[in-house]
């Protein structure tokens, strides 16, 4: 019986914009077993239910539209997977849809984010025009310099701030650098920020499937 | 699902102005699958359920989750869960003004109608104060003048609850099953006729198995010993543990609050027997747990199934005091593996008694997943096994070990308490030798692993003598006298292949002193807490130097409570609590000790405890 891959898209919100990525995968294997869906384990000594997140989410922030695989053992309805998770999952986190795989997650080339906080508009609207917007990025290496200029698209800056920024396995972004940078350069402390990450896109800025 | 849910827009839009900025948040939110939430406008009576640690430590308390789910079960009642925050939490509610909320609701838990405190160790009594505190409320009892809310504090360390009189308005001895409930109605029947907290409080007096620390008066003698504890208005003199009668049938929850983040315990547990047949005569729980009562093994397959469905945990133990004596054990992990082997589910079973481990049990719970394997001898000897009870041989651990390493495992851990009544320096080498033989079995082997090394870690902990055992006599041994064992011990040892591990002196003297505390003692664990004690039982935040200074103010010396060896006819702080198990008997068995003689198990004979002659015969099930 060939298996199934099966990818899951979901959101993240409120209350469980805390838990943490490590965590998540805890939580998302607990409610499959709820929901006793015909799915694949790893083999070897000690088997695990298989999952694998597409893009992470950094703790605090809220997702509208994530994606996870997991791998069926047979052909199971995709609107009774949906269904049954979502009985099984905690109230701030919902199955949206439950798909064929479409495109790889090395496919995934974007993400956008619609941001709130207590900041001065107009000066971020001039910093987000500066030349140059330079910051610390920590990566596996340690911590280096980057100019977030080229990789930032400004969608929108109004009530709330849309941005789009390079997301995936080469290179991710996190929004909060944006932000880090502006505060650094402006002396603001910035309150109340809340970040939602609104989808995941593809290279060509198709949405990711 | 009902549009009704109670939603804390406000609190939560409080909290996500600042949780993203501490560690670990997801302990702090609730929202976990399994929480309960319900309508609030339905609600009669709000129980915050507390437990005074953190909730990594609170979450794996198989307690709390009965009764919060007992509780839940009445549509009208809601029960919901507080734990300690770690300090940068607490700094930032203080900063906020944000007082203790609870994890369902997220409403302050000021509002509620009764804060019930699980006291499981003495460590956490300061915990407590800085709850209160943090939750806004006065943290002495004479100060809370509304009917609500109720401070009430249930669980092993009530047995002695006098040092925490002054905090608490009561105290539930014995099972909490069934008093919790009738608590619970008796609340609201007070909200309803508007009563004072007076009327409460001496209706609540007359439940069996409520002690209202008011209601006692306590005088001493001129030498610090308690002479007198008086009941008024109508209290009982003396307040009897609650027992439930028909175990099989006890409320045992089917599903738990499943927590977003890791955990100490992380998994299903299934409670399979209370009560204990061996009456080690250092354990507590040996005795405060009694009548020994077991659920029938189709209950026990029955709820693990249930349990495991509805958490999706795919690990699941088995709780209890001593595991292997359920009686048909090998027919209940026969029908447990079934079960749990076919849904690749890790069956666990702490506290296994070595001298039960046989050969086909020990493959049941190697079919699944090797853990590492604990032993616990307590004392290197012969001769002082036989004085604290603790009846396994050498030839026990032996058989044990060997079948262990038979099996593939390489690390033993062993358990060893010092200071223990009539011990020698003799004792304190068997320790030593004991381990060393470990080693020597593991290369007795033929089939072992070349290349491989045994490694054996002894932990070494202080004796605490404790209320309601044999021991409640003895003094602790003092710190010169512990150092000097663990100093002759470390000469003695050469083997690199033994660890030793050390417990804290300080720590286990404060626990002594607080476990055989009377009320006097209050006063100074709320000095000791207004000097910044809190999560004592935590090491990075463990300061002796403060406790030593509060009982130092208030004039009461340490060595009083826990160096002194007590009178049998000496009235002890609790001397007005009855647990079922008799005076008489623990004096009797005291005596045993210090001859060196054993007493039979539960199970061989009845030790004519008192349990039964107290409630009743048919309840005890150790026989039969």
């Amino acid at each position: 019986m060939p298996l199934v891959n099966t990818r899951l898209f979901f959101s993240k919100t409120g209350r469980a914009k805390y838990i943490s990525h490590l965590d998540l995968s805890g939580v998302m294997q607990r409610a499959i077993r709820r929901a006793k869906l015909p799915v694949w384990y790893t083999e070897g000594y000690n088997p695990r239910l298989y999952t694998n997140f597409m893009l992470p989410l950094s703790l605090g922030q809220e997702g509208l539209r994530e994606a996870l695989d997991i791998r069926l053992i047979e052909e199971f309805p995709h609107l009774e997977v949906t269904k049954r998770l979502n009985i099984a999952l905690p109230p701030d986190i919902r199955l949206l849809e439950t798909a064929v795989p479409v495109y790889k997650n090395t496919d995934i080339a974007f993400a956008e984010y619609e941001i709130t906080a207590d900041i001065d508009r107009e000066k971020f609207t001039k910093f987000l025009e500066s030349e140059k917007i330079i910051t610390e990025k920590k990566t596996k290496k340690g911590v280096s310099e980057i100019d977030l200029k080229p990789h930032l698209t400004v969608i929108s800056v109004g009530e709330k701030i849309a941005l789009r920024l390079p997301a995936g396995t080469d290179l991710n972004i996190n929004p909060r650098l944006v932000f880090d940078a502006y505060g650094a350069q402006s002396g603001e402390v910035i309150k109340n920020i809340r970040i939602v990450r609104t989808g995941i896109l593809c290279a060509d800025g198709g949405e990711f499937k | 699902m009902s549009e009704n849910l109670y939603k804390n827009t406000e609190m939560m839009n409080r909290l996500d102005e600042f949780l993203p900025d501490i560690q670990k948040p997801a302990r702090y939110i609730g929202g976990e699958p399994g929480s309960v939430i319900k309508d609030k406008s339905a609600v009669d009576v709000r129980f915050a359920f507390c437990f005074p640690d953190t909730y990594e430590i609170g979450m794996s308390h198989l307690g709390m989750k009965i009764l919060y789910g007992l509780k839940n079960r009445v549509p009208n009642y809601w029960c919901e869960r507080v734990f300690m925050p770690l300090p940068d939490m607490e700094e930032e509610m203080r900063k906020r003004g944000i007082p203790l909320y609870a994890l369902e609701s997220l409403d302050p838990i000021k509002e509620f109608d009764f804060i019930g405190f699980t006291i499981q160790y003495e460590l956490c009594y300061t915990t407590i104060l800085e709850m209160l505190d943090l939750a806004g409320l006065p943290v002495l009892a004479k100060d809370r003048e509304a009917l609500t809310p109720i401070v009430m504090g249930g669980g092993p360390c009530v047995c002695n609850a006098e040092p925490l009189c002054d905090f608490f308005d009561l105290f539930v001895i014995g099972e909490g099953e069934e008093v919790n409930l009738e608590l619970m109605r008796l609340m609201e029947q007070c909200k309803k006729d508007n009563s004072p907290r007076s009327e409460f409080l001496r209706k609540a007096s007359q439940i069996e198995g409520v002690y209202v620390p008011s209601l006692y008066d306590v005088e001493y003698n001129a030498d610090g010993t308690v002479k007198s504890i008086t009941a008024k208005d109508g209290a009982p003199e003396s307040v009897k543990k609650r027992v439930i009668r028909d175990f099989d049938k006890v409320y045992a929850p089917e599903n738990f609050v499943v927590p977003f983040c890791d955990i100490v315990h992380n998994r299903a547990v299934v409670e399979v027997l209370r009560g204990c047949i061996r009456g080690c005569r250092f354990c507590q729980a040996g005795f405060i747990y009694r009548p020994f009562r077991e659920k029938k093994k189709e209950t026990v397959i029955a709820q693990t199934k249930a349990l495991c469905e509805n958490t999706g945990y795919d690990e699941v133990s088995l709780s209890s005091l001593s595991t292997s004596d359920f009686k048909d054990i090998e027919g209940l992990l026969s029908g447990l593996t079934e079960y749990t082997t076919e849904n690749g589910i890790n069956l666990s079973l702490p506290s296994l008694r070595v001298d039960r481990f046989s050969d086909e049990m020990f493959q049941k719970i190697t079919d699944v997943r090797k853990s590492g394997l604990t032993f616990a001898p307590e004392a290197g000897s012969q001769r002082l096994r036989d004085v604290i009870n603790k009846n396994i041989t050498e030839n026990d651990v032996m058989q044990s070990v060997k079948i262990a390493f038979e099996g593939g495992y390489t690390a033993v851990k062993l358990y060893f308490m010092m200071g223990l009544p009539t011990e020698t320096d003799r004792d304190i080498e068997g320790i030593y030798d004991l381990a060393k033989s470990v080693i020597e079995q593991f290369y007795a082997n033929p089939d072992r692993k070349k290349g491989k090394a045994p490694s054996v870690s002894v932990s070494l902990s202080t004796f605490i003598p404790k209320p309601f055992t044999p021991f409640e006599f003895e003094p602790q041994a003092g710190e010169e006298e512990i150092r000097a064992k663990q100093k002759h011990l470390m000469e003695y040892a050469a083997d690199r292949k033994i660890t030793i591990s050390r417990s804290k002196y300080d720590v286990s003297l404060l626990e002594a002193v607080l476990a055989r505390g009377d009320r006097r003692v209050g006063q100074a664990v709320y000095l000791a807490w207004k000097k910044g004690c809190k999560l004592d039982g935590w090491d990075e935040y463990f300061d002796f130097g403060k406790w030593r200074e509060a009982f130092s103010e208030c004039g009461l010396e340490m060595s009083f409570y826990a160096n002194r060896r007590r009178e049998y006819d000496e009235l002890p702080p609790w001397g007005h609590i009855n647990m079922l198990v008799s005076r008489e008997f623990l004096i009797n068995e005291n005596k045993k000790a210090h001859e060196g003689i054993p007493t039979k198990n539960c199970r061989e004979q009845c030790s004519n405890c008192g349990v039964s002659q107290n409630i009743g015969g048919e309840i005890c099930r150790a026989i039969g």
